[in-house]
């Protein structure tokens, strides 16, 4: 097994600071730990981890919380935002939340390697055994979910 | 006035750094944006350049060939060159370093750390 921090804190960090750095918004985790973002509301991307572990990691979040990340990054209304400009962003957080986990994860002399963000139009696939999940909200309520895929993560879990 | 290149194939990435450069001071430069490394390669070889901002993972060209090219080149043995990426560690910063690059920056980049990475840029 690889050297490695606490997996649940390390996302955690990554994804309070990508938020709070590039869109001044605050994450905590949610209180409902039952709560599931409505699938007609849900807009949700992924990306592969390659090495030193092997999975895949997901983001969702409502559209609306999309919409409110997209106006503070661009500095622009709500309803300026152009399709492609949310869709850009939510690929853009996910590699950079991907990143920093990977970083805040691994210890200093290991190297990884992580593919390229893609949005996804189905539904979101349910959580099996294989799947660690981080249920967020932002400091205005917005639910975001990140979701850890793979037995190879998983296991990191137990350290 | 300076003039910079942004390399980064996602538009939120080329418009955060954008707005971190505005903070710090660089908001009368020209920005030229580039979506790939061949692309930011060709702008940096049609008119002289002062800085250049590239990311790692990007189609076409990737940042590291990127870095490779430029600072292959005697032309742009001036050009100071930052990465940066969400797909930095210490192994891949040391190697980027010994390509030539000055600075290799993790995402999300602040204005405070972009200031501080340009601070000899920004003395000039």
């Amino acid at each position: 097994m690889i050297e490695h921090k606490p997996l649940y804190q390390a996302m955690i960090n990554a994804v309070s600071q990508t938020l709070e750095n590039m869109a001044f918004m605050e994450v905590m985790e949610h209180f409902d730990r039952s709560y599931k973002i409505p699938a007609e509301d849900l807009i949700w991307n992924s990306l592969l981890i390659n090495d030193p572990v092997q999975g895949e990691i997901r983001l969702a979040m409502s559209k609306n919380l999309l919409k409110k990340l997209a106006g503070n990054i661009f500095a622009i209304a709500d309803d300026e935002i152009t399709q492609p400009q949310m869709d850009d962003i939510l690929n853009e957080l996910l590699n950079t939340i991907v990143g920093l986990f990977l970083t805040n994860l691994l210890l200093d002399d290991q190297e990884y390697k992580m593919g390229l963000p893609e949005l996804n139009e189905e539904a979101l696939p349910e959580v099996d055994e294989n799947t660690i999940v981080w249920k967020l909200m932002t400091d205005e309520e917005d639910a975001l979910q990140i979701f850890a895929i793979g037995a190879s993560l998983v296991i990191l879990q137990e350290k | 006035m300076k003039r910079i290149i942004i390399a980064d194939d996602s538009t939120t990435a080329r418009m955060f750094i954008k707005r971190c450069l505005q903070i710090i001071g660089l908001g009368d430069a020209e920005i030229i944006e580039a979506e790939h490394g061949k692309e930011a390669l060709a702008a940096a070889k049609a008119q002289k350049v002062d800085l250049l901002l590239t990311d790692l993972n990007m189609p076409v060209m990737d940042g590291e060939t990127l870095v490779k090219w430029v600072k292959a080149n005697p032309k742009f043995s001036d050009l100071t060159v930052i990465v940066i990426t969400s797909a930095g560690n210490p192994a891949k910063e040391a190697q980027l370093l010994a390509l030539g690059a000055h600075r290799v920056l993790n995402k999300p980049v602040s204005p405070p750390v972009m200031m501080e990475a340009l601070a000899d840029f920004l003395d000039e």
